[in-house]
């Protein structure tokens, strides 16, 4: 066993990646998720 | 608060919420209902929870770091265990001296975790700054995970966490006693596998009292309790984050002890 510190916070990496992903995914007040990636429009 | 449309509002918020609140003996469901009633100066908001627990972090981390550069310090480590115990109950039974009470909690437990804290260093350099990343790593991971709707604290979640909590602080009263006999729960102590696991287990546990703790606060704050709660909620979470600071330097001992 290496560093036992580095292998107790791998869950709680986890756990930031999953709340992360859970907030990124939720819906803001207009109804959209408050981070997404949308095509652009082309500009003329 | 005076309202009486606003009152019912509230009591039946708390009929429909605080119902086994949180694991943590201080955080029980009748707490905020014993307090509707007592307002005097405003209602309790999250930022001045924030802000007292912050204090309450600094006091700790000022007593024990005082005691940790003293040894003079060390003999005080029995009176600041029972001086603590003292003021937990004072704390629980009446929260309205919350404001005298959790500073004076905060620098007792300080020397206790100093003393702690430096026996554990001696014995494994390096674990106290591991066990208080972990810690604060833990909290804002909880924090986050709450804050999300990751973890939510339905009433099955606190039923789990509450008697599990309840189950270890069984086994802990039972291994203290036996301890008076000169015996102890092997599983407690030891650092075979079985040993690491319960202390993993314990770990875990205490950290899902942060999400009981969280919810807790939160449910004080959307029912106007009093202003005088923001030390009480303040002193629940940092009984949960002692608690599982010393569960972390446990595991993390048991873990560098078998290298």
């Amino acid at each position: 066993m290496e560093n036992p510190a580095l292998i107790l916070s791998i869950p709680l990496i986890l756990i930031v990646g999953l709340s992360l992903i859970k907030l990124a995914k939720k819906k803001g007040p207009d109804g959209k998720p408050w981070f997404r990636i949308e095509k652009g429009e082309n500009n003329e | 608060m005076g309202n009486p449309g606003s009152e019912s509002k509230r009591v039946k918020t708390m009929n429909k919420h605080l119902t086994m609140r949180s694991g943590n003996p201080a955080l029980k469901a009748t707490t905020f209902r014993k307090h509707l009633s007592a307002v005097t100066e405003g209602a309790m908001t999250l930022s001045g929870t924030v802000n007292k627990t912050g204090i309450g972090l600094i006091l700790i981390i000022l007593s024990a770091g005082y005691t940790w550069g003293n040894p003079a310090m060390h003999g005080l480590v029995f009176p600041a265990v029972i001086g603590g115990f003292i003021l937990a109950m004072v704390t629980i039974f009446k929260p309205q001296y919350g404001h005298i009470t959790v500073p004076m909690y905060a620098v007792v437990e300080g020397i206790f975790l100093g003393v702690i804290s430096m026996i554990f260093e001696q014995m494994y350099p390096g674990i106290v700054i591991q066990a208080i990343f972990l810690t604060f790593g833990t909290l804002g991971a909880l924090l986050l995970a709450y804050k999300s709707g990751l973890i939510k604290a339905t009433e099955n979640f606190k039923l789990g966490v509450v008697a599990a909590t309840g189950g270890i602080a069984i086994l802990y009263v039972i291994n203290m006693l036996m301890g008076f006999f000169g015996s102890s729960i092997g599983v407690i102590h030891s650092n075979g596998m079985m040993g690491i696991l319960f202390s993993g287990f314990v770990v875990v546990i205490a950290a899902l009292n942060l999400v009981l703790d969280f919810d807790f606060i939160e449910e004080g704050v959307e029912m106007g309790a009093p202003k005088y709660m923001e030390w009480y909620g303040a002193f629940g979470l940092l009984v949960t984050l002692i608690w599982l600071y010393l569960e972390i330097l446990r595991l993390l001992a048991k873990l560098q002890s078998r290298r």
